[in-house]
């Protein structure tokens, strides 16, 4: 078959950043005038391999093929060039120019001046798709919506034949969606190759010609949208049940320790992160947050640590209501967070700063002597030796700062130190990101420990083979809506990836709150004491 | 595609070295001497006369040699003291170049108090309240930037900028206006002249032999001495570290971030007013030049030295001898100006801010440390 | 002389004296809003000044001044630009820098050459070139046609640059791009612009405009050098806070020079104005002279806290300026 009937093509991709193997001699077949839905859980390396064909990463191994023709794409320009435009998550916008001066910055054949008919030239443009926008409009007075409109019609203007969304749904409402997947089918019409990563099934069978899988790194299957269902897009997706040999020790008496009852919160962008949540982490329990990146996750870790206003709701910690406390009262409470940010090293730890030091973070007040002015230092170096010979820490020393450490050891730093405040709660998020086998099962080993002593530990993950293996139960969010929660030996793997796609919501079951009923008794408690 | 591959490639350093900062700074400043004395070589002037006596302070062949180690003091003490205090500050990233503003503030305090109370204070109370009225006023007036800054996020580098010139207007108008309220003013001259402060406002000396040491000298050892405990030892100085390292964890660990930063602030402005205070005390006088540029030398010496209060105090010493003896060897070699000092300073620390750039980023070829940068 | 020509000399006292304002604050929008934060305006604006008087006395010819004031100032840009683009200096050391080093120069070289300093009032070729330029009809304006319209080439070249510039900035696409990189140098990235390029040849072009201003400065102060005082005096500093007064706007930059150049003014002429007026303007007598001075710097001051309280939107100051861009930062 002739390769220039394919828009692109792409050859046995292999691309690893240090050790980790993010994408693995992959193939693609993008047909000319089709849309094309990537389909994976987190970090089994879609996005990788989209900049790749975008020109932000470069490709260790394998072949790109345009148009029947190998290229190499070294940076955004060659890619321009070569009639491929990618949206990204994150827009790239000038905001306080107009939207008209957003497109033509990056125009290369555009006259030198700026001229009154270029509003113009852009409105027609608009119109060919169906887009409404005003080209006057500056872009900080804009919703994400718009703004993503502008990145698209960027796209098109520069002249892409094909054009890659990276989750482009995650932002938009419901009648947003419905008019960007219009606006898709009228750029296939007039021949334009389109790939778009998402996660939400329905959108996916919607939208797509084809649906190609990947999962950790590796290409999977490619079918078509016509012949296929949910069910076996979340089986190809997730995959089978891999066996962990995790130890889940069962504590006879768990009591509720943490309640959130009907919580919203608003992201920084000011869109609704979490949506109207119920569910209670209890002493002796580890409950998994399962969930597409994104879902809310960090906001809904920010909210219970005092860092982010809440925008209605309550959240009860045995018995009092810890809504509007400063993080510092909360941390009195025992409430701990260990919260890993995608940059690692972000929150919660003082990269430059020695582990020391680090291990004082949310203790300095009362380490010492009360009202000393000095920072004892010694209790420090002790706690931190304590941690380092408890968990079995790398390091040349105490005073090593932490940004030299290894990722495994960051976290046990991170994670020893919320230990040792002995807290009743630890909500911890991503554990074991970036972690090799060995340093993940001494982290389990950690958290399975608190969880006898009697600690409730709400553990955001990301591996759902892991969370089935670890946790008691799961909570399951889609776009900041729960699911549901269940229970984790009794659940399948199938079930959770439907409900993690949304194509499967178990949380008003009979009328009640999924995962509520057996503990109902936490709520009068809770009021009792407040 | 046709695209070049670059053969070298730019990543940033993990690991800072304390002996390859060294090695460099001083391959700099030799490089910058180079480069002055072809300068000085192009003006016909006698280059290892001029640099010798530049960095003896013109000690060598002198009846007095002691007055140029005092003489040395007097530029080195505000110096110091200017420059720890804005470290302070850029530890936590408030961009403070008000110092010209704020020593001139804290100087004009303390100048007023000594005229007010004139010689019926006893030195040692008289002292003490210059410092105290110094740090207040010029506290205050630094402060004020900062709360701004952390309630609307005002720019700080600039708003800190123009009040160094507000406040060397109001100096300028109490040493120009000669009206009966003006206390700063002399009696006697009929021309506006800035009147010498009462005696008992003088900073005390301590007589050794015939070298008279300035007490402000003990001053500023003491705050560095203060500087490091406060820094490395101290629990505000431990909220510094981490609110200058990661504001957001600062947060986390319950830290009131605006608070720290205002309070910073106020700390590092008072200090600059105190440096002010002393200098009024050990020259005797105000005048519309008292603050010789320390505002701006200060931003430098606070940057070279990495904000460290042992590096700020070395870095002091060596501009402090590279400002005096210019100005000192200047005195024999007419053709050259006493900005010479400037003009060399300029130099060296052009080269130290490329050679930093070697201590921040290493150059690799590429291909061999692949995909490094991707990583992050 | 007559009330009115009072008030004519008063106009043109404020444009003479103070367009050198315009041309350093212009070298700034230009330096800033491409993102670069220059502080060393006092210190290029004094190399311009000693090049261009240097190598225009030493030819007898004006342009070659104006060219060496461009290219000498323009140096000063360029080491700022290596500095912190190519180096990754951090901005504000870096312009102190340039501040220190580009007086100490002013002085070393006004010093060194002491005797054999070249006196422009022996150029006749040059000062013929320097002479007032009539612009017959517009000067005969009353009040402000002997300010505005019978001035020297530098003056109207001052007034050419601030509105080409403006032009260039707003209604051009390099300007457009330019401005892209001040605001949001991921987003210029991510559309190809490159912006080293850009960077470089605004710091570059903007210290080159300062350097003229300097230039003429020197030219204006009857061309001595003092060795005390040099020629620029603090106007690199006003112009610094003017680029704030002008909202990062070269248009609105000649308003904001003339009301600067207005308060600096009357600093020396308030006594002239008030006694030819002495019921109306008598009490300028009584405004001490550090306030016309303190002024710039006390509105530029309350503009900048007044815009902040506000969050004002329309503010042209741009987003990024003063922060090195580092791609593999992002």
């Amino acid at each position: 078959m002739a390769t220039d009937s394919y828009a692109i093509e792409l050859r046995n991709i292999t691309k690893t950043f240090g050790k980790v193997v993010a994408n693995k001699g992959i193939h693609l077949k993008l047909r000319k005038g089709e849309i094309l839905s990537l389909l994976g859980e987190n970090g089994s390396g879609k996005t990788t391999l989209m900049n790749m064909l975008s020109g932000i990463y470069k490709p260790d191994e394998g072949q790109i093929i345009v148009d029947g023709q190998e290229v190499s794409i070294q940076s955004p320009e060659d890619a321009k060039r070569l009639g491929i435009g990618m949206v990204h998550q994150h827009f790239k916008l000038v905001d306080v120019f107009s939207a008209a001066d957003n497109i033509l910055m990056g125009d290369e054949n555009a006259g030198m001046l700026l001229r009154r008919n270029r509003y113009e030239k852009i409105e027609q443009i608009a119109k060919r798709f169906g887009f409404e926008i005003d080209p006057k409009k500056k872009v900080c007075n804009m919703s994400v919506s718009e703004k993503q409109t502008i990145e698209i019609i960027k796209v098109l203007y520069y002249g892409a034949k094909t054009i890659i969304l990276d989750e482009p749904t995650a932002v938009l409402t419901v009648q947003e969606i419905a008019k960007l997947f219009r606006i898709l089918r009228k750029m296939k019409e007039q021949g334009h190759s389109i790939i778009i990563i998402t996660h939400k099934l329905n959108e996916v069978m919607d939208i797509s010609d084809r649906v190609m899988i990947m999962r950790k790194g590796e290409y999977i299957d490619t079918v078509l949208a016509g012949e296929t269902n949910e069910q076996q897009l979340t089986e190809l997706m997730v995959g089978r049940k891999v066996s962990l040999d995790i130890a889940r020790p069962v504590v006879e008496h768990t009591k509720p320790l943490l309640e959130i009852r009907d919580l919203t919160i608003r992201n920084d962008e000011g869109a609704v992160a979490i949506d109207k949540i119920n569910f209670y982490i209890r002493g002796g329990e580890i409950l998994g947050v399962a969930g597409i990146a994104g879902c809310g996750q960090k906001e809904l870790c920010e909210a219970i640590a005092g860092l982010r206003p809440i925008e209605s709701g309550m959240m009860i910690h045995k018995g009092d209501n810890i809504v509007g406390l400063s993080p510092q009262a909360i941390i009195e409470k025992g409430i701990a967070m260990s919260f890993i940010p995608e940059d690692r090293l972000g929150m919660g730890l003082a990269p430059s700063l020695s582990i020391t030091d680090n291990m004082l973070l949310k203790r300095y007040q009362k380490t010492g002597k009360p009202h000393s002015p000095f920072v004892d230092r010694k209790a420090g170096r002790q706690f931190a030796q304590q941690v380092i010979d408890e968990l079995q820490v790398v390091t040349p020393s105490t005073e090593t700062p932490v940004r030299l450490l290894s990722g495994g050891n960051v976290q046990k730093v991170l994670l020893g130190r919320e230990i040792a405040t002995g807290p009743n709660v630890i909500v911890t998020a991503y554990p074991v990101r970036g972690l090799d086998v060995n340093s993940s099962y001494a982290i389990y080993d950690i958290l399975n420990k608190q969880k006898q002593d009697g600690v409730g530990i709400l553990f955001v993950g990301e591996d759902l083979d892991v969370m089935m293996a670890l946790c008691d139960k799961i909570m399951v969010i889609c776009h900041g809506r729960l699911m549901g929660v269940v229970h984790a030996h009794k659940v399948t793997k199938e079930e959770l990836g439907l409900m993690m796609t949304g194509a499967m919501d178990i949380s008003e079951l009979n009328g009640k709150t999924a995962g509520i009923a057996k503990d109902s008794n936490i709520q009068e408690g809770g009021e009792e004491n407040a | 595609m046709h695209k070049r591959n670059a053969a070298f490639r730019i990543v940033k350093r993990s690991e800072y070295s304390v002996q390859r900062m060294i090695l460099y700074y001083i391959i700099a400043i030799l490089l910058a001497f180079g480069i002055g004395g072809i300068l000085l070589a192009a003006l016909k002037v006698d280059v290892i006369r001029f640099y010798k006596e530049m960095l003896t302070i013109g000690m060598l062949d002198n009846a007095y040699p002691y007055r140029s180690v005092e003489g040395l003091i007097k530029v080195f003490v505000p110096l110091v003291l200017v420059s720890l205090a804005l470290s302070l500050a850029y530890r936590m990233k408030f961009w403070n170049v008000g110092g010209e503003g704020q020593f001139i503030v804290g100087a004009l305090g303390a100048a007023w108090v000594a005229m007010l109370f004139g010689e019926r204070l006893s030195t040692p109370v008289m002292l003490l309240l210059m410092i105290l009225a110094g740090g207040l006023f010029a506290g205050l007036f630094g402060v004020f930037t900062a709360v701004l800054k952390v309630r609307f996020g005002t720019n700080e580098t600039l708003l800190t900028l123009m009040c160094n010139y507000i406040a060397l207007y109001v100096l300028k108008y109490f040493g120009e206006t000669k009206t009966g309220w003006n206390l700063f003013l002399s009696k006697d001259s009929a021309r506006p002249k800035f009147e010498k402060i009462p005696q008992n406002a003088f900073m005390p000396t301590i007589q050794m032999g015939r070298f008279s040491l300035n007490i402000s000298l003990l001053l500023a050892i003491v705050f560095t001495v203060f500087m490091i405990f406060y820094l490395n030892k101290s629990k505000q100085g431990y909220e510094i570290s981490v609110v200058g390292d990661s504001v957001n964890t600062a947060k986390y660990a319950g830290m009131k971030v605006g608070r720290i930063i205002i309070r910073t602030v106020f700390l590092s402005a008072m200090v600059i007013g105190v440096a002010g205070a002393c200098h009024v005390s050990t020259s005797h006088t105000l005048s519309t030049s008292i603050t010789n540029n320390v505002g701006w030398t200060g931003v430098i010496v606070a940057w070279l030295a990495k904000l460290n209060p042992i590096g700020i105090l070395v870095t002091s010493f060596l501009i402090s001898v590279l400002q005096y003896g210019t100005s000192v060897a200047n005195a024999n070699f007419t053709a050259v100006d006493a900005n010479f000092a400037n003009l060399l300073q300029g130099i060296i620390l052009f080269i130290i801010l490329a050679v930093d750039f070697l201590l921040k980023f290493k150059i690799v070829r590429t291909g061999k440390t692949n995909n490094n940068k991707e990583v992050a | 002389m007559s009330a009115m020509d009072v008030i004519s000399l008063f106009v043109y006292y404020i444009v003479v004296y103070n367009i050198a304002l315009l041309y350093g604050t212009v070298g700034e929008i230009v330096t800033e809003k491409s993102g670069s934060m220059n502080l060393g305006v006092e210190g290029t604006m004094a190399v311009g000044a000693i090049g261009g008087y240097l190598m225009g006395c030493l030819t007898d010819n004006l342009y070659v001044g104006i060219l060496a004031a461009f290219v000498f100032a323009g140096l000063c840009g360029l080491l700022f630009a290596w500095l912190t683009i190519s180096m990754q200096a951090n901005q504000n050391v870096t312009g102190l820098t340039i501040t220190t080093f580009g007086l100490g120069l002013y002085f070393f070289i006004g010093k060194g050459i002491g005797k054999a300093w070249p006196v422009m009032q022996q150029k006749e070729h040059l000062l013929q070139q320097v002479a007032e330029i009539r612009i017959p009809g517009l000067a005969d304006i009353p009040i402000i046609g002997k300010g505005f319209f019978h001035q020297n080439i530098l003056v109207y070249l001052g007034f050419l640059i601030a509105i080409a510039m403006w032009f260039y900035m707003n209604k051009t696409k390099l300007g457009l791009r330019m401005r892209a990189i001040g605001e949001n140098p991921a987003a210029a990235d991510a559309v190809g612009i490159n912006i080293k390029r850009y960077k470089y040849i605004h710091v570059v072009l903007g210290a080159g405009i300062m350097g003229i201003g300097g230039y003429q400065m020197g030219l204006n102060l009857g061309g001595t050098f003092e060795g005390s005082n040099c020629w620029i005096n603090g106007y690199g500093w006003i112009a610094i806070a003017l680029v704030i007064f002008a909202n990062w706007n070269t248009a609105k930059a000649i308003l904001g020079t003339l009301v600067f150049g207005f308060f600096n003014t009357l600093q020396v002429y308030g006594s002239a104005l008030a006694e030819t007026f002495p019921k109306a303007l008598g009490f300028l007598n009584a405004i001490p002279a550090q306030v016309y001075q303190a002024l710039p710097f006390l509105i530029t001051a309350i503009v900048l806290i007044f815009n902040s309280v506000k969050k004002n939107k329309t503010s042209g100051q741009p987003a990024a300026t003063g922060i090195n861009y580092y791609r593999e930062d992002r």
